[in-house]
């Protein structure tokens, strides 16, 4: 799903790579944690995945994609078979919680019909049954990211990248949501998490692949976040 | 992109941002006015030009002892100067204008005001008028044949008088498209600094579209749509603008300078033609600057 070879990112004004030769190679289905202190390239390389920026050097590949050779007018392909969850939910504000999830496929100019059926499903997978019509501000910060997930997941992209989605969260709230991504996973969906909250990584016993100073310091299965935490 | 959600789009766009759009609109309006109203004085000029052409004339008024003396132009003074002007190239037909029919033709002129009573054959000098095969030449040539020759009082060239009402309208004309042109910068800058607010506004609907993989155009289309709304209405705006300143103003100008048709009327058809023109101006203007600044200022 995910294959990276000696990706390299440096940004003109910093002497130091922010990614240096990074490799590694994410399956279809797999539910991936991304772990580091801030600034050690968890972002820069969700950015590259994106193509909200290219590689100094190296390749990546998405899907079957070659990301950093994209023309500009088929990143919108890329961005079809990605869907995305940040910290800070990222809604609409004026929009309704269907009419949010909805924006996703309007946007992409599907059927009314089609959009009127994947919208309720999608809520009731990430557990909002009973409250599509609800403004997001009527909404605590869990429910707010469930919308999120399932506005990003409502496409049916096969990979699935988290910035931090529990950032905002109370731990009660977080597991919560790291129960409605696991359910993605379990879907078929590829999940990419950058996270740095350790209980959460613990927790849930996945693969792991720590950054720091931009290189990989680890890459396991079934992992924890780390020693001497 | 479907037609019910860039509808939303827009009218949320447009209402959320309706000061800006005001403004934008009311800019382009008097932009599109000055262009319009430039134009329309371009017209009257052709009007004008048209309508004089062939009618000009040179009028030699005779002093006023050769006009009290002789009512027929057989006295030596007149007679040479009809020959001399009938001689010179480029003239068509020399009659002469006694002064009793002179006197005539001012009583009808001036019916009805107490100047047509106060005035006097003897007051009112004899001419000799002078029509043209050849405006620039024959002109020239008349005027050198007779000027400054006994019994000559004056040479009075019509297109003097017609020129001096050229000199006005070009310096209308002049006016108005420079007028336009500071405007238009006005409004360019405006349009662009609407579309870059409204696109900060819709940051997160736009981050949104991208994110989800949106095309270009479907993320754009709005912000384009709006601006070229605004552009029309603009135009709408200026030609209203115009027909109600031919009604209001103009007509009764033209009216007042162009006594017994010297300037001819500005036409509705002509006023309606430039309004017509102005709305898909106004849009195309507002559109093609918002496509601009969306790819110099905003990430979309």
């Amino acid at each position: 799903m995910i294959e990276l070879r000696d990706v390299t990112k440096r940004y003109p004004a910093s002497g130091r790579p922010a990614l240096d030769k990074i490799s590694a190679t994410v399956d279809a289905g797999e539910f991936v944690f991304l772990i580091g202190p801030s600034g050690s390239g968890k972002s820069t390389l969700l950015r590259l995945l994106l193509r909200e920026d290219v590689p100094t050097a190296g390749s990546i590949r998405v899907d079957g994609l070659d990301v950093a050779k994209l023309a500009r007018r088929k990143v919108p392909k890329l961005r079809q078979r990605i869907g995305c969850v940040f910290q800070d939910f990222r809604l609409l504000p004026k929009r309704t919680v269907a009419g949010n999830v909805a924006f996703a496929l309007e946007v992409l100019g599907r059927k009314r019909s089609e959009i009127d059926a994947a919208v309720p499903e999608l809520l009731e997978m990430v557990g909002l049954q009973g409250k599509a019509e609800r403004m997001p501000h009527e909404l605590s910060g869990g429910e707010q990211q469930r919308v999120a997930i399932a506005r990003a997941s409502v496409n049916r992209p096969p990979l699935l990248l988290a910035d931090e989605p529990t950032g905002n969260l109370d731990p009660e709230t977080s597991r919560g949501i790291m129960q409605v991504l696991e359910r993605i996973n379990r879907g078929g969906t590829t999940v990419l998490m950058a996270t740095h909250e350790d209980s959460i990584v613990d927790a849930m016993r996945r693969r792991v692949i720590e950054l720091g100073d931009g290189a990989v310091l680890r890459d396991e299965a079934r992992a924890v976040y780390g020693v001497g935490r | 992109m479907r037609p019910a959600l860039l509808t939303r789009e827009v009218s949320e766009g447009l209402r959320r941002n309706v000061t800006m759009t005001v403004a934008m609109v009311l800019t382009t309006a008097v932009t599109l006015m000055s262009v319009g109203a430039g134009l329309l004085v371009l017209r009257t000029i052709d009007d004008i030009s048209a309508l004089y052409t062939d009618r000009l004339e040179i009028q030699v008024a005779l002093t006023a002892d050769v006009s009290g003396s002789d009512p027929d132009c057989t006295g030596p003074t007149c007679a040479s100067l009809q020959a001399a002007l009938q001689a010179a190239p480029g003239v068509g037909a020399v009659s002469f204008e006694s002064q009793d029919e002179a006197y005539t033709r001012f009583r009808e002129l001036f019916a009805g005001q107490s100047v047509a009573d106060v005035a006097r054959p003897q007051s009112l000098p004899a001419t000799l008028r002078v029509t043209l095969t050849d405006q620039e030449a024959g002109a020239a040539a008349a005027t050198a044949a007779v000027e400054g020759r006994p019994g000559v009082r004056g040479v009075i060239d019509q297109r003097d008088v017609v020129g001096t009402l050229f000199d006005f309208l070009d310096g209308v004309r002049n006016v108005a498209f420079a007028l336009a042109v500071v405007q238009a910068l006005a409004a360019v800058l405006l349009i662009s600094n609407t579309v870059q607010v409204s696109a900060f506004t819709r940051r997160t609907e736009v981050g949104v579209m991208r994110l989800v993989g949106a095309t270009r155009w479907t993320t754009q289309l709005p912000f384009l749509v709006e601006a070229a709304i605004a552009g029309a209405l603009g135009g709408a705006l200026a030609g209203t603008g115009l027909v109600a300143a031919k009604y209001a103003v103009v007509d009764d100008l033209l009216a007042a300078i162009g006594q017994a048709g010297v300037v001819p009327p500005v036409r509705l058809g002509d006023v309606l033609v430039v309004s017509a023109l102005l709305v898909p101006a106004g849009a195309v203007v507002a559109g093609i600057t918002g496509y601009a600044t969306l790819r110099a200022y905003v990430k979309v």
